[in-house]
């Protein structure tokens, strides 16, 4: 059965990334609140069925191990729906969400809103959720939330109109053919590229 | 001349293939098939209109209303009257979210032909479009009542099941689906990763027995084994196992992974070669 493909990131509807923060001090950790957390890369899990148990338990685990080994942190997860007008955490993002915020207390949790979605990618179409009290809140969507936004959008626009997509990989392409690499070298090359 | 004569038989070429190995690569298809309708068309034969059908519907997915209007014309003026055209423009419908025309396009097919499954499950999959998923699940329902043998039909349930965490009902669906597939791993292992998900003990022994039954019709399935794994180690975890049955599930445990070190060491040999 044909459903609309309305993601941006390739052929695939359901995109997830998790973002990565660097922590280098132990003293990072207790006063997290004063200094801001930086996402440094994001790793696209699946674009099938979400609300599946093993898997994802799978794809936590493998990456925290690579997180650990590079000296990462899992810092967030970002979920982006089949459908384009559902824009609204549901349980499987809020319940990824709430297990990386065990970990990691500062977790965000990022939906993306495909209707605003363009080539171009002149605004940010993420609204960021933090966890607090067991609920998430909306983030005040006029608070800059990046690093370089200007930056960003002019890597995202080039990488989006020379079709790099067509060659992201995400953890079920992974689970299809071990030698996929979910870390996306090639993909973060390019960024590094166009900076 | 030379050139493009192969050029046009290559591009034929790889358009079959993606047809019938169901790709859709929608992109991929449009670039090259617009190309293909725009320079050669006369002389692709017969095999004209299955191109314009499939472009048509990549087009679709790639919101180039222009080139799925083209392909829909040149297909309704070689066939008028066809209830397989008449779907495509319901599709077309629907790509522009013009449900309610796309509906009745398909009530239109179904007032002639009370049994096209093909516009039935449109119908649903507007409901599916539209976010109404117990509406889509009560008619997929009533349409497995009647056409009990349509498996992408119990596969498409299961996975609305899923979606709505209702893993009861869709275990229940895959249950169908392995009866009649015995030897799809697929469904063995989807079917273990529900039971998973359900959690509790005999869940997950359940769990267990279908990873390894997918891994037995298929070794090479990283998923059964990497779900083999996971649910052993939960058994062998659980204080409510007795030390006969945690020490046979750290067994499996241990097995899965040197079965998945060793894949890794065979697809990483395999990447410098």
């Amino acid at each position: 059965m044909y459903n609309r493909n309305v993601s941006p990131s390739a052929k695939k509807s359901q995109p997830k990334l998790e973002w990565r923060s660097e922590h280098t001090s132990k003293e990072k950790k207790k006063d997290s609140h004063s200094i801001p957390i930086l996402c440094v890369d994001c790793i696209p899990l699946f674009h099938g069925t979400l609300a599946l148990a093993p898997m994802l338990e799978v794809a936590l685990t493998l990456i925290d191990t690579w997180c650990k080994e590079n000296k990462y942190v899992i810092a967030g997860y970002y979920q982006a729906n089949e459908r384009t007008k559902d824009f609204r955490p549901n349980q499987v993002a809020e319940k990824v969400g709430a297990r990386i915020a065990e970990n990691f207390s500062e977790a965000a949790m990022i939906m993306v809103d495909s209707t605003r979605f363009t080539m171009g990618c002149y605004e940010p179409i993420l609204a960021i959720y933090d966890h607090h009290e067991n609920k998430w809140k909306c983030r005040d969507c006029n608070v800059d939330s990046f690093e370089d936004w200007c930056e960003a959008q002019k890597i995202t626009s080039a990488l989006l109109e020379g079709r790099s997509y067509e060659s992201l990989i995400d953890f079920d392409n992974h689970l299809d053919d071990l030698r996929n690499d979910w870390t996306n070298p090639e993909i973060n090359k390019s960024v590094l590229h166009l900076c | 001349m030379a050139n493009v004569i192969s050029f046009k038989n290559e591009m034929r070429d790889k358009l079959r293939k993606w047809r019938e190995d169901n790709h859709r690569n929608s992109e991929q298809i449009v670039d090259v098939g617009e190309e293909l309708i725009n320079e050669h068309a006369s002389k692709l034969g017969d095999d004209i209109w299955i191109i314009y059908e499939q472009v048509m519907i990549a087009a679709l997915d790639c919101s180039r209303d222009d080139l799925a209007w083209t392909c829909l014309q040149e297909l309704k003026r070689q066939f008028p009257g066809s209830q397989r055209v008449k779907r495509l423009a319901g599709m077309r419908l629907e790509a522009l979210e013009k449900y309610e025309d796309a509906s009745k396009q398909y009530d239109s097919i179904l007032q002639d032909d009370p049994t096209n499954t093909a516009a039935r499950k449109r119908k649903i999959s507007i409901l599916k479009a539209q976010g109404k998923s117990a509406e889509a699940i009560r008619e997929l329902n009533e349409y497995l009542e009647q056409f009990v043998g349509d498996q992408e039909a119990w596969h498409e349930l299961s996975e609305l099941y899923i979606n709505e965490h209702d893993y009861g009902k869709a275990a229940f669906c895959l249950e169908e689906l392995m009866m009649t597939n015995p030897h799809n791993h697929l469904y063995c292992e989807q079917y273990a990763e529900v039971k998973y998900t359900q959690g509790g003990l005999e869940n997950l022994e359940l769990s267990r027995k279908y990873f390894a039954q997918a891994l037995k019709l298929n070794n090479r399935n990283m998923r059964a084994l990497f779900g083999l794994y996971m649910s052993a180690s939960h058994i062998a975890a659980s204080p409510k196992v007795n030390a006969t049955v945690k020490k046979a599930n750290v067994k499996y445990a241990t097995w899965a992974t040197n079965q998945i070190n060793r894949a890794y060491q065979v697809s990483y040999a395999r990447c410098l070669l």
